[in-house]
């Protein structure tokens, strides 16, 4: 992300609505195009009103960038639009914010919501009544509109109020395309915006895709984006699942996402950390109502893992639960019926047979007769971030954990592990699992040096 | 402890210089606002004639016996509705009057609680806003005999139909409302009403708009409101600078209402919903709003619910208004898919005050109409020329959907286009193109032009 830029989203429903006098393709086709067109219209006309959530303040970005607070002249710089938010707590959330600065991009975002102003004098004469007797299909929705613009924090907010307003006409220009690609007869699926954070200089791009179809037919499109940005062919970037979470916006289903985003990484002499990539959930002991504590800790490593697959787009399938998991290996033969229900134990190679089985996901298996030659598997396991960059399960003795990074010196051998270990048995509570190491880094040490270990390292499907 | 209602002086003349011959009884309306604190009553109207013979109240039959027994209580409550029609926003009627003769004194209690019970029903009929918690639901019954000229003054609960009568306060004062702050705004209507089988009749026409109009209502009164500009908090009290004794005088405050451009869907909708339809109804146009708020301390939340409500008012009144007169009238097959211009509103001011009514004329309607109408609903006379008929404008002649076959048969059948009352005129504001069609399909007829800044037409076809 540019420094010294400031991010706007701007959000809001708008109607649309079309007569369809005949149903044949090309005269659907034009009155859809027309419905954009004059909804284009709306959006540049002066009873447009913009709303600057958590504050008092309006803006008519139409009409200049005139607002109803006095001290926002449309000459200010839109930074200055941030001192009017109002939120609950002013103190803690100045001090997370400079926490999240280095770590989230998207800090800081001016969310603003669509209005129109119906007070606005436009037509000038008193009403009319107008009976149409025609027979027609009436066609009705509301779009989703979501527009985000990075704009450099000192532009000025008339400036910024017409990049917005662009940004609704090319969105609209954006879901014509996709309404008209994919309607079928009176259809219209309903075209949605996902934002994307691409690897830079890209950036942050939106997309727009018909809802109620699923990620696996939406591929030329993919292929056609990818190629225009000039992304890698074999990993997704445009799946719905990987689109851009904003800070605002809490995760619904409870789980942490990514906490070791939150620790100071080691330092270690011509070393430097090799990281999982892209997002996974905490899953540990304990969670959905599970008491799994003292035996499930390898299937709540193989949850993470999968939530890192799910939340990468390769899958959409939600994350297994114990008896899935269980179920699947009754599936492929590794384990008997008796199995099901039960509080047993599984390693590697069962988490490896889930993966394949339930996600179409193959894994390589990595052996260590003792848990002290792991301290010299620095390369590999580099190696593994740099190229899958997935969450590791291992397990041995009579543990089982996720390892998500290892810092590792060449020259000096020096090895550290970042650790997710999932016997934790509290809440989601950031500052405890920060705090306490269960998701920490360790040393060598941490193994037990005589056990024999298995380390199951998930491979990327090469797809988009 | 019961409310107070401060009386304009005009009231107290008004009523002691009513004709009430011999043994009958009067019947009329009374006018104003109540607020938390204390209640104002600015007007009183006797009820009308009901023809044009005989003296006295013709909702009392002449005759010997107990006139009130005869008392025709729908001629009363239709009185009050077309008089709530007539006040703008904050204005409202607040209760009833009766005169008697002094035998029937103990009678009357009994008929002014029928009253006040029947008119709060019936003005409240097709009322598109809902009452709040804050909303005063007392309404006042005032009893004066014609002999000693005493007054007793009673409230009544609305709500509860078993409330009984609790006393209250009737002082006169002068100059009640002459700081009554007013709110002004005109709000724009852009609404398409699909119809799901196409009838004529005014009946079907009826429940389509309504409908219709019940969720614009919603949108309008969940809606924020700007006052002067200004989003203040609904506590902030709207005449805050003003000292104590300093000279009285109006303000005027402009309001502003947004809404959202569209309510998001509550459903996980995949698709467009389609609706077979047979018809519409298109709604377009600007009203002129009104609202007068007391001057007893008014918060910003009490401006911005009068001024909604009259937003409301004002639209669903002239669109009843409109379909009574063509239940009335008879339906006209030739006027489908031809533009119907809606009742205007227009104001007049009420004698010796700062305040204002208003009334609603129809196209074929003129000034002197509206005079008579002021005379008979409100008892005044008004000069024709301080009503003020220039805050909505007059649409161009209504032009005619080609498309339209019955239509097109029609004008086969008429010899020339000349029968159109006027010639329309040309575009003559650029600048206001952007405000115009929202829908961007625009036939061009052959032989007419398309209408100026009045009124946009939806063309549904290519």
């Amino acid at each position: 992300m540019v420094v010294g830029n400031i991010i706007l989203r701007l959000r809001g429903s708008l109607e649309f609505k079309c007569q369809l006098d005949s149903t044949d393709v090309p005269h659907v086709q034009k009155v859809i195009s027309r419905t954009f067109e004059a909804l284009g219209s709306q959006v540049k006309a002066e009873s447009l009103v913009l709303s600057l959530s958590s504050s008092p303040v309006f803006l008519w970005p139409n009409k200049g960038g005139h607002a109803t607070a006095g001290e926002i002249s449309p000459n200010r710089p839109c930074k200055d639009l941030q001192q009017l938010i109002q939120t609950d707590d002013q103190e803690s959330s100045r001090k997370k914010s400079a926490k999240k600065d280095k770590n989230n991009p998207t800090a800081g975002i001016i969310n603003l919501t669509l209005m129109t102003e119906v007070t606005e004098p436009g037509v000038l004469s008193a009403p009319t009544l107008l009976r149409g007797s025609k027979k027609h299909h009436l066609l009705q929705t509301t779009l989703p509109m979501d527009c985000v613009v990075s704009v450099l924090s000192s532009e000025s907010i008339s400036v910024v109020c017409g990049t917005l307003v662009g940004a609704l006409c090319s969105q609209l220009g954006d879901m014509e395309k996709v309404a008209l690609r994919h309607m079928k007869g009176t259809a219209l699926l309903i075209p949605q915006p996902f934002h994307f954070l691409l690897p830079a200089p890209v950036g942050l791009v939106t997309v727009v895709y018909p809802a109620g179809v699923p990620d696996s037919q939406l591929e030329t499109q993919r292929k056609e984006l990818h190629s225009l940005f000039e992304l890698p062919d074999d990993r997704p970037y445009l799946r719905r699942a990987n689109a851009l979470h904003f800070p605002d916006e809490p995760y619904k289903d409870g789980y942490l996402r990514n906490p070791h985003v939150h620790l100071n990484h080691p330092a270690l002499e011509n070393g430097k950390p090799y990281l999982v990539q892209g997002v996974y959930s905490y899953h540990h002991y304990m969670q959905d109502r599970v008491d799994d504590n003292g035996w499930g800790c390898a299937y709540r490593s193989l949850q993470t893992i999968c939530s890192w697959f799910q939340q990468q787009g390769y899958v959409e399938r939600a994350v297994p639960s114990h008896k899935e998991i269980q179920q699947a290996l009754v599936e492929v033969g590794d384990k008997q019926g008796s199995f099901l229900g039960s509080r047993q134990w599984i390693g590697s190679i069962e988490v490896a047979a889930v993966l394949d089985q339930l996600l179409g996901v193959t894994s390589k298996i990595m052996f260590v007769s003792q848990g002290s030659e792991l301290a010299s598997k620095g390369r590999e396991l580099a190696n593994h971030f740099l190229s899958e960059g997935t969450p590791i399960m291992i397990g041995g003795g009579v543990l089982a954990h996720t390892i998500l990074g290892v810092a590792w010196s060449e020259t000096t051998g020096q090895i550290r592990y970042l650790i997710l270990d999932p016997h934790y048995t509290g809440a989601e509570d950031l500052q405890v699992i920060t705090d306490k190491g269960w998701c920490g880094w360790k040393g060598p040490e941490f193994w037990d040096q005589n056990a024999y270990y298995n380390l199951c390292l998930p491979q990327r499907p090469k797809t988009i | 402890m019961g409310r107070g209602y401060i009386v304009e002086d005009v009231v107290e003349k008004y009523l002691s210089n009513l004709s009430v011959p011999g043994a009958s009884c009067v019947t009329g309306l009374l006018i104003g606002q109540s607020s938390s604190q204390r209640d104002f009553v600015v007007l009183a109207v006797r009820t009308p004639q009901k023809d044009t013979e005989g003296q006295g109240s013709p909702s009392v039959s002449r005759g010997a016996g107990n006139s009130l027994e005869r008392l025709d209580v729908e001629w009363v409550t239709e009185h009050a509705r077309q008089v709530s029609r007539m006040l703008p926003g904050g204005m409202s009627v607040i209760g009833v009057f009766l005169v008697t003769p002094p035998e029937l004194s103990k009678e009357a209690q009994n008929t002014l609680r029928r009253l006040i019970f029947a008119v709060d029903k019936h003005i409240s009929k097709g009322r598109l806003w809902s009452l709040t918690e804050e909303d005063v639901t007392e309404k006042v019954t005032l009893h004066i005999c014609s002999k000693t000229r005493k007054v007793v003054c009673r409230t009544y609960d609305v709500r509860d139909p078993k409330s009984s009568a609790k006393p209250a306060d009737w002082k006169y004062q002068s100059g009640v409302c002459t700081s009554w702050p007013l709110l002004t705004c005109s709000v724009g209507l852009n609404l398409v009403f699909p119809v799901l089988e196409m009838h004529v009749l005014p009946q079907d026409m009826e429940k389509c708009m309504k409908e219709g109009l019940q969720t614009w209502a919603k949108q309008i009164e969940d809606g924020l409101c700007l006052i002067n500009g200004d989003a203040m908090p609904g506590e902030v009290e709207l005449l805050g600078g003003q000292k104590k004794n300093a000279k009285a005088v109006q303000q005027t405050f402009r309001a502003q209402i947004l809404i959202p451009m569209a309510e998001p869907q509550s459903e996980r909708r995949l698709t467009a919903s389609v609706k077979v339809c047979s018809g519409s109804l298109t709604l377009k146009g600007m009203v002129q709003c009104r609202a007068y708020l007391h001057s007893n301390k008014p918060r910003a939340k009490h401006a911005t619910e009068v001024i909604k409500r009259d937003v409301i008012n004002t639209v669903s009144s002239r669109v009843e208004m409109f379909l009574e007169d063509l239940l009335m009238e008879g339906e006209d097959k030739g006027s489908v898919g031809v533009q119907q211009v809606l009742p205007r509103r227009v104001f007049a001011p009420v004698p010796g005050m700062s305040l204002c009514v208003c009334d609603y004329m129809f196209p074929d309607e003129c000034v002197s109409d509206v005079s008579d109408r002021l005379k008979e609903m409100l008892d005044w006379e008004t000069p024709e020329d301080s009503i003020d008929t220039s805050q909505e404008a007059v649409p161009e002649a209504p032009t005619i959907d080609l498309k339209n076959t019955v239509v097109q048969k029609n004008l086969k059948a008429k010899s020339t286009l000349d029968a159109r009352p006027k010639t329309p005129s040309e575009d003559p504001t650029e600048a206001h193109k952007s405000h115009k069609t929202y829908y961007a399909g625009v036939a061009m007829a052959a032989a007419i032009a398309l209408l100026a800044t009045g009124t946009s037409l939806i063309y549904l076809s290519d």
